[in-house]
């Protein structure tokens, strides 16, 4: 049918306003995530089980990770699954309850309450993860497109939801025993539920996508997402019935059905690089190229802390210095790449939409500071190899030092996010 | 390029004006990324049908790109109508960018 409106061509997708609060929200907590890091250097010379770790695990993965994911999705999934996101409401309920939710379990952790601060942010939390699934599950009901990606991000969901139900049963375990074993004992069954169920898998979805996509590639293979699908998600399955049901069993089987989905998402990007029509490549995809190779960097750790979870011998050092990898490594390494990739797009889609074809328009690129970014990458980097290097020698100067370069990095960060979201029209 | 029309010189204008419509992820304009499929001009000069397509359907830029395609027109054809069908069949493929295109991609 032809038409003659603007808004009426089908193309419509979810309003920036169900998504752009979740970028900010993120971007906050990535810098208090930074300040809190700075300020609980010694924990890390402690057990991972410390207070503070908690805290700056929590609003690292919950606050930062996460949330930013739950606000990119909203706006990708349409593209995804061609199709419209089920409800705006459930967007925004999702995002006022995680916003609400996530201080209150970041405090509770942090002074190590675990009353009303962390019960009632567990539950607002859960709840909102809740609202994500309930709207993924509708937006894909009504879609006539199924396809792999879409069940990648479905499955994460629910992997989410059930890293976010186990650890608020974790919580209610400390005041109201009624697990087996203590907290303490789950807490690698529900870091790996977050991290391999929820963020490995998602970020495999949208990146065997969205890589493609930026690039301008060619390239397609929808059977090696199949075997990267069904070894991930075989793999922590593996995982979590052993940890439950078979404790003492080699945990060799789930490392290497991580070990070679890695390897086969690896050359899936290769091959996306290689078959790319634009030869150009701009620094946020660099760097999101990059935190494809630094999935491995966890990996490496994880193996050589693997023998802990079997004989108990903890190498406390090594655990600390593999979370630290992952949040700080990996997720906020994709992150920094994939919000410039996103935002300024969402944004001068809000901007410019109605003003299309009245002038000359800014570039989606320009809307925030390239220079900014190749700083704030470069400081990022810097902080995040001192801050391994200081960690693992136990040198408070180099930690500090480290810490300080990565609230350089969110503080830059911010700015051009704040420059993004400020943007004002400019027509030539 | 393989866009049908029942007015080649029209058309010829169109494709010209819309080459300063640009694709803002890409940054390749419309014309060259073969996203116009059909520019059919009724013969009373009062509306111009428009078929084209997105890279992808539900593309976050969708809404922008066809509104600029719209406005770009009439800005040149001032008496005429710009109606836009949208389409995804057949779906756009990299095949369908221009040799121009493949050259600025390729820089």
């Amino acid at each position: 049918m032809f038409t003659g409106i603007n808004n009426d061509t089908g193309v419509k997708t979810t309003t920036h306003k169900a998504v752009l609060p979740f970028y900010l929200y993120a971007a906050i907590s990535f810098l208090a995530g930074t300040i809190i890091l700075c300020g609980s250097l010694p924990a890390f010379t402690r057990h991972y089980f410390h207070p503070h770790i908690l805290a700056i695990t929590h609003i690292i993965a919950l606050g930062w990770g996460t949330m930013i994911i739950l606000g990119a999705s909203h706006q990708l999934v349409p593209v995804l699954i061609e199709g419209r996101l089920y409800s705006n409401r459930l967007a925004y309920a999702s995002f006022v309850l995680a916003a609400a939710g996530i201080p209150l379990l970041v405090y509770g952790f942090y002074v190590f309450n675990m009353g009303w601060p962390a019960k009632w942010g567990g539950r607002l939390v859960l709840l909102s993860v809740l609202c994500y699934v309930i709207n993924l599950i509708a937006s894909m009901w009504k879609s006539n497109a199924k396809n792999i990606q879409a069940l990648f991000i479905l499955t994460a969901s629910l992997w989410l939801f059930l890293t976010a139900f186990f650890g608020l049963a974790l919580v209610y375990n400390f005041t109201i025993p009624f697990l087996p074993k203590e907290s303490l004992r789950y807490l690698p069954l529900h870091a790996h539920l977050g991290v391999i169920g929820w963020f490995l898998l998602l970020v495999m979805g949208v990146g065997s996508r969205l890589i493609p996509m930026f690039l301008i590639s060619k390239y397609t293979n929808s059977k090696l997402l199949w075997l990267i699908y069904v070894l991930i998600n075989g793999g922590l399955l593996f995982f979590l019935i052993t940890f439950l049901y078979f404790p003492g069993t080699s945990f060799i089987i789930p490392i290497t059905a991580l070990l070679l989905a890695l390897a086969v998402f690896g050359y899936y990007c290769h091959s996306a690089y290689r078959h790319r029509i634009r030869k150009k490549v701009d620094e946020q995809m660099k760097v999101s190229l990059l935190s494809v190779a630094m999935m491995l960097l966890p990996l490496i750790f994880l193996v050589s802390i693997s023998g802990w979870l079997l004989t108990e011998k903890i190498n406390v050092k090594m655990v600390l210095i593999y979370g630290f990898v992952i949040f700080f490594g990996w997720i906020t390494a994709i992150i920094f790449g994939m919000t410039f990739k996103t935002l300024p797009f969402i944004v001068w889609n809000k901007v410019y939409h109605k003003k299309a074809g009245m002038g000359k328009t800014p570039n989606p690129k320009d809307l925030f500071s390239n220079k900014v970014f190749s700083v704030m990458a470069l400081t990022y980097l810097a902080g995040f190899i001192l801050f391994i290097a200081g960690a693992y020698i136990a040198n408070f100067f180099m930690l500090n030092l480290a810490a300080l370069l990565l609230i350089l990095a969110a503080v830059l960060y911010n700015y051009n996010v704040i420059k993004v979201v400020l943007h004002k029209p400019v027509i030539k | 390029m393989n866009v049908l029309t029942n007015n080649k010189i029209k058309c010829t204008i169109a494709l010209a004006a819309l080459e300063d419509v640009l694709d803002p992820e890409i940054g390749l304009n419309v014309t060259d990324l073969g996203l116009i499929y059909q520019v059919d001009f009724d013969e009373a000069g009062r509306k111009i049908y428009v078929t084209m397509t997105l890279t992808t359907q539900f593309c976050p830029m969708g809404e922008s790109i066809t509104g600029a395609v719209k406005q770009t027109l009439e800005n040149i054809f001032h008496e005429e109508e710009v109606l836009i069908k949208l389409t995804f069949d057949p779906p756009w493929n990299y095949e369908r960018i221009s040799e121009e295109g493949q050259k600025y991609l390729n820089q």
